[in-house]
């Protein structure tokens, strides 16, 4: 027994050394007089990112900490409009064929090395090299032909035909060229220490504890108002809310639960403020079109499943209004809604007629639809993990059951649900997309045929006018006329209904009421410009 | 000895190479592979996602990727992380101290209070301290882990602020100061995790104090003059053959995770390693700790069949008949 405690001892020392020997000193940034600046603000992350290289991230929660040490060329504001980052400005030419962005001058990496055009090359040349298996990146810069840089603070990115979603890609904040170019790309040591040229400086990353930046004092854009910026590695929904009651953390999402039991106790309101916002995550349910099975192939069927599910109904009283609910495709704020699309209300009636036209009859003898002897059941596949798919799954069955059509219910892990849309080995399967700021990001995977195989058009959509569309999408430089090409998308997709948009769940958060500042954009509060930098603890 | 040890070692590699085949043909049984799993809900195009999975080479049939791992193992490489392109042995060797220091914590904890708990029950069968105690664990061992985590969590660390509510940490200016906050830290987590250990340990050590403490010679070294203490330590040898076939469960404990509690008390640990890594079909991660949790488990065995033959004679005798004196 003595030995396995001297064993423990031992251990505990190892364990206690090795923290202190690994971590980098903490810099000591000391505030200058002015009023608002200083303080620790606390984020606390679910999931640990995977790596903090700008290029090779392809999860949210690095990407947040990429954003803080890094720029890109151009990013979103709260209300997800463009605005110019390390590009001052930029220009179409020949047709929308050519993009050249003019960057600002005067900018350092954190190590003190200019930042130059050549830096923006090698980014785009480290997501275009297979190797970096740049996944969340690489989409962006598929269609560029070359980047030229002409001069130090001029690059023309010249694409291979007209690219109006072009910038969208250009949020990759840029590598520091002259570190990484010495090293591996995969394996180099500022995947896990970066540097950018953004308001924040790494200091350390704790391994499954947390990741500690600090504040840029001589960041271009103005000094942030925060010294430090703190992400904790908190994996339980319960824990992170107790941890906020504990002062530990300074913002957390709530669950629907969460939510009921403190957004309107006056207690927890006197601590903390309530922020909700729609963010870009929406539910849908994918018919497979493509006549593997007798129901969805027909318009007129698919129509009527989404007349038949009272979503305005589930929205309003299993989440209680914390929902919105679309016609559309698109996210509100990346494409203004269009008053004359046609909003395709629960409709029972309309629903029924709809059947019976398409052949869907209802069997006097059993008193479930049928056609030609077929009876109308098919399989919905849900992701078992999801309140959402459960119990929406579970509404709409009945509502089904009610018109006579039978639907079972097959609930799987992700992993599996994603493998069997990625195959086309389902009838009907409810789904999530996180939408890209884009019009394009969303409708082009959604829908273009080209995107059945292997892409994300689980519904096997095959329409020549929408693919016509979605490609002049692509290429309309000018923003009205892009908007007008994506509201007549809007207006086929709701009348061939491939899917039914089934509602974006609002995110409901706490934040204490030291923080000050910042107002949530639908990606979050910490992924925006230059709202971060005008955050503030008291 | 030696022999004997080489012959049980042997024996083990067929078991070993039989784990990790297992673990890797149920990993490829499931139905989705690396790519799919991570694009999630991002938009991935076709082009996208084709270029990926040839850069990582799982387009290549399950029986090819087997074979270079076993390879490269032999090599002593246990590859790279597929998810974030780490040496697995770094992957596993950030996540194995934060394990094995809570684990050994716990470990103390339950022994240190069910071993002199099953000595008193046993010593006064049926006597209101063995009874109570007896139902006191009984009812500690019903606790869910996660319910005695959230409601730790919410009286010790939020309600009176004594503990800290979650992470793990070992910092301070000096090195009692590290160990101290690091003890600190895994207060709560080591509670959660005796709960249910403590009702199993004390059951198993009452018996096997029971079992000789009813014995006659007891009676005669109480007879003699001993201590009715005395004449209790000393016997504890007598139980040492029980305890030493429970090490067989202790030592893969060890590295060991529990998921439920670190995720509730955000520990960095094992446990939540092999859950991200399944989830993420992180294939080397996963064979890698497969693979540490089968050679713990045989190293284990082999550990308790050389404490048998430390420990009690009449095995000694029987396995090495020849010579006896070498030991």
């Amino acid at each position: 027994m003595r030995a396995r405690a001297l064993c423990l001892v031992a251990l505990l020392v190892a364990v206690a050394i090795a923290p202190a020997c690994s971590s980098s000193p903490s810099t000591v940034v000391v505030p200058p007089g002015g009023a608002g600046y200083g303080g620790r603000f606390v984020y606390p992350l679910r999931f640990e990112p995977l790596t903090l290289n700008f290029v090779t991230l392809s999860d949210q929660t690095s990407d947040y900490v990429a954003r803080l040490v890094g720029d890109g060329l151009v990013d979103r504001d709260a209300d997800l409009r463009l605005v110019p980052r390390l590009a001052e400005s930029w220009d179409f030419t020949d047709g929308g064929r050519v993009l050249t962005l003019h960057l600002r001058g005067g900018v350092r990496f954190h190590d003190g090395a200019p930042f130059t055009s050549a830096d923006v090359k090698y980014t785009y040349e480290r997501v275009i090299d297979p190797k970096s298996r740049a996944i969340g990146r690489i989409d962006g810069f598929l269609p560029v032909e070359r980047v030229e840089t002409p001069d130090d603070l001029t690059v023309r990115v010249v694409y291979q035909h007209p690219y109006a979603p072009a910038l969208a890609a250009w949020e990759v904040p840029i590598l520091p060229r002259h570190l990484y170019e010495k090293d591996d790309f995969l394996t180099s040591r500022y995947n896990r220490a970066p540097v950018g040229t953004g308001p924040f400086r790494f200091v350390s990353w704790e391994t499954g504890r947390r990741i500690v930046l600090a504040s840029n004092p001589d960041y271009w854009g103005g000094r942030p108002f925060i010294d430090t910026f703190e992400f904790q590695l908190i994996p339980s929904q319960e824990t992170t809310l107790q941890a906020l009651l504990a002062g530990e953390i300074d913002y957390a999402s709530l669950s629907p639960v969460q939510w009921k039991a403190h957004a309107q106790d006056p207690a927890f309101s006197r601590r903390f403020e309530t922020v909700r916002y729609l963010p870009l995550f929406f539910l849908y349910i994918a018919w497979r079109g493509d006549g593997s099975t007798p129901y969805f192939a027909d318009p007129r069927v698919r129509r009527a499943m989404t007349l038949a599910l009272d979503r305005d109904g589930y929205v309003s009283t299993v989440l209680q209004g914390s929902g919105f609910v679309p016609d559309s495709v698109f996210h509100p704020a990346v494409l203004a809604p269009d008053p004359a699309l046609p909003a395709l209300h629960y409709d029972p009636v309309r629903t029924a007629a709809l059947l019976d036209e398409a052949g869907w009859r209802i069997d006097p003898a059993t008193g479930r639809r049928a056609r030609a002897g077929v009876p109308f059941q098919f399989n919905l596949l849900i992701f078992s993990g999801s309140e959402d798919h459960v119990q929406f799954a579970q509404v709409a069955q009945e509502s089904l059951r009610r018109l006579g059509i039978d639907m079972t219910i097959q609930r799987l892990d992700w992993p599996t649900l994603w493998s069997r849309l990625q195959k086309g080995d389902f009838q009907a399967a409810v789904s999530g997309l996180v939408a890209g700021v884009d019009p394009d990001d969303t409708a082009y995977g959604l829908l273009h045929s080209s995107q059945i195989k292997g892409g994300q058009n689980y519904a096997a959509f095959h329409d020549a006018q929408v693919d016509a569309w979605l490609e002049a999408g692509r290429r309309a430089v000018d923003p009205d006329e892009r908007r007008s090409i994506y509201r007549l998308i809007d207006r086929r997709v709701a009348e061939l209904q491939p899917y039914t948009f089934l509602f974006f769940p609002m995110t409901q958060a706490a934040m204490s009421r030291r923080v000050r500042d910042i107002r949530p954009s639908p990606r979050g509060i910490i992924a925006q410009y230059p709202g971060v930098l005008r955050l503030r603890v008291q | 000895m030696i022999a004997f040890l080489l012959r049980r070692v042997v024996s083990a590699l067929p078991a070993l190479v039989g784990v990790t085949l297992v673990a890797f043909f149920v990993l490829n049984l499931l139905p989705s592979d690396p790519v799919q799993v991570w694009s999630g809900g991002s938009a991935l195009s076709a082009e996208a996602a084709g270029r990926l999975r040839s850069e990582l080479g799982v387009d290549r049939g399950p029986a090819a990727r087997y074979a270079a791992w076993a390879v490269a193992l032999l090599r002593g490489d246990l590859g790279h992380s597929l998810r974030d392109g780490r040496p697995v042995a770094f992957v596993i060797g950030d996540a194995l101290p934060w394990s094995l220091a809570l684990n050994l914590c716990a470990i103390l904890a339950i022994y240190g209070v069910a071993v002199p708990y099953g000595l008193v029950g046993a010593s006064s069968p049926g006597s209101a301290t063995d009874r109570a105690g007896g139902w006191a664990l009984l009812l500690l061992y019903a606790v869910p882990p996660f319910a005695a985590a959230l409601i730790l969590q919410q009286w010790v660390a939020v309600g009176l602020g004594w503990l800290p509510l979650q992470g793990v940490s070992a910092e301070g200016a000096s090195l009692p100061g590290r160990v101290w906050d690091l003890l600190r830290h895994l207060a709560l987590p080591t509670l959660c995790l005796a709960l249910s250990g403590w009702a199993i340990v004390a059951r198993y050590s009452r018996a096997a104090f029971r079992s000789v403490l009813g014995r006659e010679f007891l009676s005669v070294v109480r007879a003699k003059g001993l201590s009715r203490l005395r004449a209790h330590l000393r016997l504890a040898a007598n139980t040492a053959v029980p305890f030493v076939t429970l090490l067989a469960t202790i030592v893969p404990g060890l590295v060991g995770g529990s998921i439920i509690v670190e995720q509730v008390f955000s520990l960095p640990g094992v446990g939540r390693l092999y859950l991200a890594a399944v989830e993420a079909r992180d294939y080397p991660v996963v064979l890698a700790l497969t693979l540490l949790s089968a050679v713990l488990v045989l190293a284990g065995h082999l550990l308790v069949d050389l404490l048998y033959l430390l420990v009690d004679p009449r095995i000694r005798t029987a396995l090495l008949p020849e010579r006896t004196d070498a030991i």
